[in-house]
């Protein structure tokens, strides 16, 4: 009973210190503007999605009022962009990661993919370069200073205002310091229960496995911090050497680490393919135009030999030797595409790896992993709209190769897109991250463990 | 020290505010965390040079090379169509500014790679952002960070106590009593601390300008790397006598320290990033499914060059036969088809333009939102002028594509012409142009805006760092006849 009235104290004592109460609140407002915003930006994803798919049939409808019912459907079908969209997952209202810079509602030609695919959104580099705020920034970048600013001086404070001899009549040291750190925990975990709920609420993320690994990943690395400011912080040094200790942990932690790796990623695994690709496709679409037709369609053949027993004229123009000709340019850019995404692929996994060692670089990651807005999903959406791409390509092949006019298609069954589905499931994005947090806390626990804390000196 | 008796008062003051100076310096120099972080700040700093210089001249030289391929293929195009040509377009890749290596700023943001072709306006491929994983979400290691981010921590660090352990240890009155003014013992400490943040910033600048000087591009780039200078001296500044402002203010070091902490958390991590949050709040743009259905709108007003019955074209086309005194178009002296094509460009230039003007101009608006919370952050101010000498700004990005627009438009419009003055009307797909003409077009070669201009843009950020300095600075002054005081009537703790 004497334990649960320490912690209580402990609990009034904080939340009537003006400071700590300020604070809170701070990161509470923070905390309910990012999850507003953050349901806002996914508003507005899903706006883009429908944004893709109304103006598909716009354009359907436009093209069917002002060509002559005779046209091949070749012709329209050089206008006709169709509708990707990836809709938008819910969790990454309140983990954004990478959604910033990435296009996720693309409309795609018949014509060569290879050029589609990787135009920038209309974002603005200049608030991109700012930063952004997210609810798992306030969660991963700004709690961990309250935890800090509410511990550095957990037994230093005392010791310094000569209240710690009178304070160990009342509890052995260590049961002493137990207390105080529950009543901090107890807090912070208020703090992040509240921030949850807040976050759950304004966005209504399905309470499913994905959202219980992401709560229970910030928790742990909460903790860390915890574990981190007691091994810290349980020692003899003064107030102000706790302080600059831990705020300089912070920033190696939260600025510096993800930054050098990131840079030593960009190094590891540079991207020339991203122009190789691009030089590529369109020198082997325009060279196709030059050679022979035969030429051309040999080249279309090797992927497509179901259509091989046809022949299209060498004096005159056809769609099917048209598409023919822009298949040979993402053809001409195979290599180099594949390339290109191998090295992203190894740039997220070599992130993936090294983030482990960095607790707040660990959480973000598997975050960003679980609200499906990494790297790796923008990978698997590019390879989602490629199959997309090829199953249109395959529809409409038998219209261009029989020269059909364009009203003999059935609009109702041309292929729809099937966006791309989250990679690999909850515990495998969120299992090595918190296996990481537990190990590194215990590390920096140690030696505050195995030493006896006698700080009345 | 009895600074007051002494007739030449002045010279005594600069004694007794060097002599303060240099007791600062030697509190720093045996405080091991004071050094460890100049350590570290140092060497991350050049460090970040060396990275960020490799990373940058890779990617240049990259770019460079596609570029001569590029150009090599265009003027070795056998003899083609010129309507042909329109469509086999042209690819040109942004260059960054030399200084990019030390501050990249929007430049990872925006894309690199642009496909010019006619009858469309392409947006950017390819920024070096969208090539990172997650882990940029914390920042890049970059010069321009460590000294904007990481300087002022060690300012912090090393000068939070500088007045208030002072007091602490009972030597502030010792050092009143022997005569030193507050005025005095204030400027002593921003001279000593002044002096760890230069001696932290010189050798991150002086690589920089090697590597600057390095890169051969002489006097633009001496110009920008002084206004570089000049900008961080000016926001290091501000960070030291805000430091020793707070230091003068509080009772204990603890709560000077806690309070800079606060600070620093606020103004360079929270205020950017809540800053570009809101400017997105407040003006938001169209996505690209947006964008693109908003031009397509705008297009289907006018009609598609490509299908000569449209109304406008139409109407074009009797205007040409009345001008020409003829009844058919294949009568004209000229062809016809070209003509269709010349015009349909200009038209459909005129509304892309129009309508990338307006998302530019939203993009603008939300600019200027980050540039009024600048005043608020000054770190955000002193980055904004850091990319502006840089030259790798918003305003470098837009000149590239506004550039690059315009080169599109020449060369479409110069073959078109070609289409319609060399080629024939009749059989007119079957003909084509001499290869020998490819090497008679104009080479891309963009302009990067001046730094007198990029700078006169950013009023409120001049204007912020002004006042980076000025705030501290009165405080300083006002708040000088009160330091003996501080902490003994209760006040400051």
């Amino acid at each position: 009973m004497a334990w649960i009235r320490l912690i209580r104290l402990e609990l009034a004592r904080l939340i009537r210190s003006g400071g700590v109460a300020a604070a809170a609140l701070l990161l509470l407002g923070l905390g309910v503007y990012a999850g507003w915003q953050g349901n806002r930006r996914v508003q507005a994803a899903e706006a883009a999605a429908s944004a893709a798919e109304t103006a598909y049939q716009d354009q359907l409808a436009y093209l069917s009022s002002t060509y002559p019912p005779t046209t091949e459907a070749g012709e329209p079908l050089y206008y006709l962009a169709f509708p990707a969209p990836q809709p938008p997952s819910r969790l990454s209202a309140l983990a954004s990661g990478r959604t910033a810079v990435e296009t996720a509602s693309l409309r795609i030609r018949l014509l060569a993919l290879e050029g589609q695919l990787y135009e920038h959104e209309t974002l603005n580099p200049r608030l991109a370069a700012a930063g952004h705020l997210d609810l798992a920034f306030v969660l991963i970048a700004l709690l961990p200073l309250f935890v800090i600013a509410v511990t550095y001086d957990i037994v230093s404070g005392e010791r310094e205002r000569g209240t710690w001899r009178m304070a160990r009549l009342f509890a052995r040291p260590r049961r002493l310091i137990a207390a105080k750190t529950a009543a901090r925990v107890i807090l912070a975990a208020g703090l992040v229960t509240s921030l949850a709920l807040i976050g759950a609420f304004s966005t209504r993320i399905d309470a499913d496995g994905r959202a219980g690994w992401a709560v229970a990943l910030v928790a742990l690395h909460t903790l860390f911090w915890f574990a981190l400011c007691l091994g810290v912080a349980g020692g003899r040094r003064s107030s102000t050497a706790n302080a600059m200790i831990l705020v300089s942990v912070w920033v190696t932690l939260t600025f510096l680490a993800p930054a050098v790796l990131s840079l030593t990623n960009a190094l590891l695994h540079p991207v020339p393919e991203a122009l190789e690709l691009t030089v590529r496709q369109r020198q082997g679409y325009h060279e196709a135009w030059d050679l022979p037709k035969a030429a051309t369609m040999e080249g279309f053949f090797e992927d497509y030999p179901q259509w091989s027993d046809q022949t299209v004229p060498e004096d005159e123009f056809t769609w099917a030797w048209y598409y023919a000709m822009n298949h040979r340019g993402d053809q001409a850019a195979r290599d180099a595409s594949r390339a290109y995404r191998d090295v992203l692929t190894q740039r997220d996994e070599w992130a993936r790896r090294w983030s482990l060692l960095v607790p707040p670089l660990a959480t973000q990651i598997a975050l960003d992993r679980l609200s499906s807005a990494d790297l790796h999903t923008q990978l698997a959406y590019q390879e989602a709209v490629r199959g997309y791409h090829e199953r249109l390509k395959q529809h409409f092949q038998p219209f261009l190769f029989s020269a059909a006019p364009f009203t003999q298609v059935d609009w109702d069954r041309v292929p729809t897109f099937e966006p791309a589905v989250p990679a690999g499931d909850a515990p495998q994005a969120g299992l090595p991250a918190a296996a990481a947090l537990i190990l590194i806390s215990i590390g920096v626990l140690l030696p505050r463990i195995r030493s006896r804390p006698s700080p009345d000196s | 020290m009895l600074g007051r008796l002494y007739p030449r008062a002045a010279n005594v003051g600069l004694r007794n505010t060097l002599l303060v100076s240099r007791r600062q310096i030697g509190t720093m120099r045996d405080d091991r965390y004071v050094l460890f972080l100049l350590a570290l700040v140092v060497s991350l700093g050049v460090v970040s040079v060396l990275g960020a210089r490799h990373h940058t001249a890779s990617e240049a030289e990259q770019r460079a090379r596609y570029q001569a391929l590029v150009e090599r293929q265009w003027a070795e195009q056998p003899d083609r169509h010129p309507h042909r040509v329109i469509h086999y377009g042209f690819l040109v890749f942004r260059e960054e500014a030399p200084l990019a290596f030390f501050d990249p700023g929007v430049g990872p943001y925006a894309g690199t790679s642009l496909f010019l072709e006619g009858h469309r306006q392409n947006a950017a491929s390819f920024g070096d952002a969208r090539h990172a994983t997650g882990m940029l979400r914390f920042g890049r290691l970059t010069p321009a960070t460590v000294l904007g981010l990481l300087l002022p921590l060690l300012v912090v660090a090393a000068g939070f106590a500088s007045v208030s352990g002072e007091r602490e240890r009972g030597t502030l009155r010792l050092l009143l009593a022997q005569g030193a003014t507050p005025g005095q013992i204030m400027g002593g400490k921003v001279l000593g601390i002044g002096a760890l943040a230069l001696a932290a910033a010189l050798p991150i600048g002086l690589v920089t300008a090697t590597f600057a000087a390095v890169g051969g591009e002489g006097q633009t780039s001496v110009t920008r790397l002084l206004a570089l200078a000049a900008g961080y001296v000016a926001y290091l500044t501000g960070w030291v006598l805000l430091t020793v402002w707070v230091s003068s203010r509080r009772a204990s070091s603890r709560a000077a320290l806690v309070q800079l902490v606060a600070i620093w958390v606020a103004l360079c991590v929270a205020a950017p990033r809540l800053g570009a949050s809101l400017a997105a709040t407040l003006h938001p743009i169209p996505s690209r499914a947006q964008f693109t259905a908003q031009v397509e709108e705008a297009q289907r007003g006018v009609g598609d060059s490509h299908n000569p019955d449209d109304p406008f074209f139409s109407a074009l086309r009797d205007e040409y036969l009345a001008r020409y005194e003829v009844d058919s178009v294949e009568e004209l002296p000229i062809n016809w088809g070209g003509v269709v094509s010349r015009e349909g460009e200009e038209v459909t230039s005129r509304i892309n333009e129009e309508q990338r003007q307006e998302l530019l101009a939203a993009h603008r608006r939300q600019d200027g939102v980050l540039a009024w919370f600048g005043l608020l952050s000054p770190y955000l101010a002193a980055r904004d002028l850091s990319m502006a000498a840089a030259g790798t700004g918003t305003e470098a990005v837009e000149a590239f594509r506004a550039q690059a627009e315009a080169h599109r438009y020449d060369i479409i419009q110069r073959l078109n012409d070609l289409h319609v003055h060399e080629i024939r009307y009749e059989n007119d797909r079957a003909q084509r142009i001499a290869r020998q003409e490819w090497t008679r077009f104009p080479v891309f070669q963009p302009n990067s805006p001046s730094l007198r201009r990029a700078l006169t843009d950013r009023p409120q950020s001049l204007t912020a760092l002004g006042l980076w300095i000025v705030v501290p600075l009165a405080g300083l002054g006002l708040g000088r006849r009160q330091l003996p005081r501080v902490g003994v009537d209760g006040s400051g703790s």
